[in-house]
């Protein structure tokens, strides 16, 4: 099947700082695929630079085969590229259904909204608890499923998730982890950019693994997860 | 005493006025972070809109608000495009700069049409007289109508997609955008709306004093003292911060000469400064 989501060759960086240095990745509807790598890898700087919140120096990326990688942020937004960004990114002076709201601003998203909400309600039910409160007096957690919410909201075409269980209590890491899982079984193509390897190596179907900007090991994630080096360096076995 | 209390009334219903202006500024400031020092300007602009409308179409004065407030949403995306759009993401100095000349350059057409004389709006709508004091047509019906558009603001910015995608742009641009908001036209829209309260601030004045090419900048220095007062959160607190302005002002023009109240209402802006740096219904950031 064809990619739904292909980089290729992407650069781009901070300023004059260079941070990706070609990086190529395929994204297959219906799967997950993760990418891992150490700190300043260019996990996180991939993503941004894909939604265009970072421009892109060189490269492509294409959509279901469409070139669009100058479109504006909110255009790549509007056809179903959805970005949950690290450290949330919530709108803290709106209440909680309010942000929920946001994610169904575009036109596409709009027409399914009343039933995401109640489908997002129905995976977290603490966000129906508090949706008149104001985003910013949630817990980290609840934070971090109000922004996954708001990112269902948006219908994604393809799902981009940016450290999903940073900061979180493994309990509630491990809650939004099988959430991910239920989505993923219901068709959803989801890119995942996580700290926690393991997690997320038993979790994804693909991987990508990043280092100094550059992709240094791609393949199943089973098959990665029993590289040694991919075991010595981020599995500490 | 039924002079203070006469004066202290005038002063509530002029400031629901002042209130009004200073939500074209605290919108403008709140979304973009952006100082529009062509405010006092464009409430010049609001005022002599009136006097040439009215000129035009003896109606109503208060009718003419209509077209007046869609004369300043076309005016404020003119303001936008020429001085804002290219400096948004640059240090505040530069949209300071840019807007002060954009002010400049409207205020040296006004004087080339109208000079700097004085100009009225020569309506009058009947008072209505309880006991010995008599309640002027113009004052309620001007405090009424900026009520109206607060209110309606209010809604808007509440109630409505669009309404709310300037607030979530006023709170987090970046993720906006990764909501499908165009930042860029939230921000134009913003300033429109800005512009728009300005003008009908002043067009409402106007049917209250007479007015020059320079009297906004009087406006605009109020509209700073009640959002400061107010700090930048809703519509409503600019409206109740202006009218606790109106009713200083009106309590102490009995007892003291006119030229004192910029000092008192400066006074005020540096204790709330140093007291509420986030104005006394200021909004909480994250």
């Amino acid at each position: 099947m064809d990619p739904v989501l292909q980089i290729e060759n992407l650069e781009s960086g901070y300023g004059e700082v260079q941070v990706l240095w070609g990086i190529s990745l395929k994204v297959h509807p219906g799967k997950l695929t993760t990418i891992i790598g150490a700190n300043g890898a260019g996990k996180s700087t991939t993503l941004r630079t894909i939604m265009g919140s970072l421009a892109p120096w060189k490269g492509r990326v294409l959509m279901n085969g469409e070139d669009v990688t100058r479109l504006s942020t909110h255009a790549k937004a509007n056809r179903g590229l959805v970005l949950v960004p690290e450290g949330r990114q919530l709108f803290p002076d709106m209440s909680v259904e309010e942000n929920l709201e946001m994610g169904a601003y575009s036109r596409r998203a709009r027409k399914g909204e009343k039933e995401n909400l109640e489908k997002v309600y129905a995976t977290f039910p603490r966000l129906k608890e508090r949706r008149k409160q104001r985003s910013s007096t949630l817990s980290g957690g609840e934070q971090q499923m109000l922004a996954m919410g708001r990112g269902l909201m948006q219908e994604p075409v393809v799902l981009m998730i940016d450290e999903l269980s940073l900061g979180l209590a493994p309990v509630l890491a491990q809650q939004l982890f099988l959430s991910l899982k239920d989505l993923r079984k219901q068709g959803l193509t989801i890119v995942l950019v996580e700290q926690n390897v393991h997690l997320s190596l038993a979790l994804s179907d693909y991987t990508y693994v990043l280092a100094e900007g550059r992709v240094e090991i791609e393949g199943d994630s089973h098959d990665v997860a029993n590289m040694d080096e991919v075991r010595r360096a981020y599995l500490g076995m | 005493m039924s002079g203070i209390f006469a004066s202290m009334i005038d002063g509530l219903l002029i400031g629901a006025v002042y209130g009004l202006a200073a939500m074209g500024l605290s919108l403008i400031w709140g979304v973009m972070d952006v100082i529009n020092l062509t405010h006092g300007a464009t409430i010049a602009l609001g005022m002599f809109g009136m006097y040439i409308l009215f000129s035009a179409f003896p109606v109503n004065a208060y009718l003419l608000l209509i077209p007046i407030i869609a004369a300043g949403l076309l005016l404020g995306l003119l303001i936008y495009w020429i001085s804002v759009h290219w400096v948004i993401d640059r240090p505040q100095l530069a949209s300071l700069l840019s807007t002060f000349a954009v002010n400049m350059m409207i205020i040296g057409i006004g004087t080339a049409i109208w000079s700097t004389s004085p100009y009225n709006v020569n309506f009058t709508l009947p008072g209505i007289t309880v006991g010995a004091y008599t309640f002027t047509g113009n004052h309620m019906a001007a405090a009424s109508a900026a009520v109206i558009i607060a209110l309606a603001l209010e809604l808007f910015l509440y109630r409505t997609r669009m309404g709310k995608a300037i607030r979530a742009v006023a709170d987090n641009r970046e993720a906006a955008e990764l909501m499908g908001v165009s930042s860029t036209m939230v921000l134009a829209l913003a300033f429109a709306i800005g512009i728009s309260l300005a003008a009908s601030s002043g067009a409402l004045v106007s049917t209250l004093f007479p007015f020059t090419i320079l009297s906004g900048a009087s406006y605009q220095m109020k509209s700073f003292v009640v959002t400061v007062l107010a700090g930048l959160g809703r519509p409503f607190g600019a409206l109740v911060a202006g009218v606790l302005l109106g009713l200083l002002e009106g309590a102490v023009t009995p007892f003291i000469a006119v030229s004192w109240i910029p000092l008192i209402e400066f006074g005020l802006f540096v204790v709330v400064l140093v007291l509420f740096p986030r104005g006394i219904f200021g909004r909480a950031t994250a």
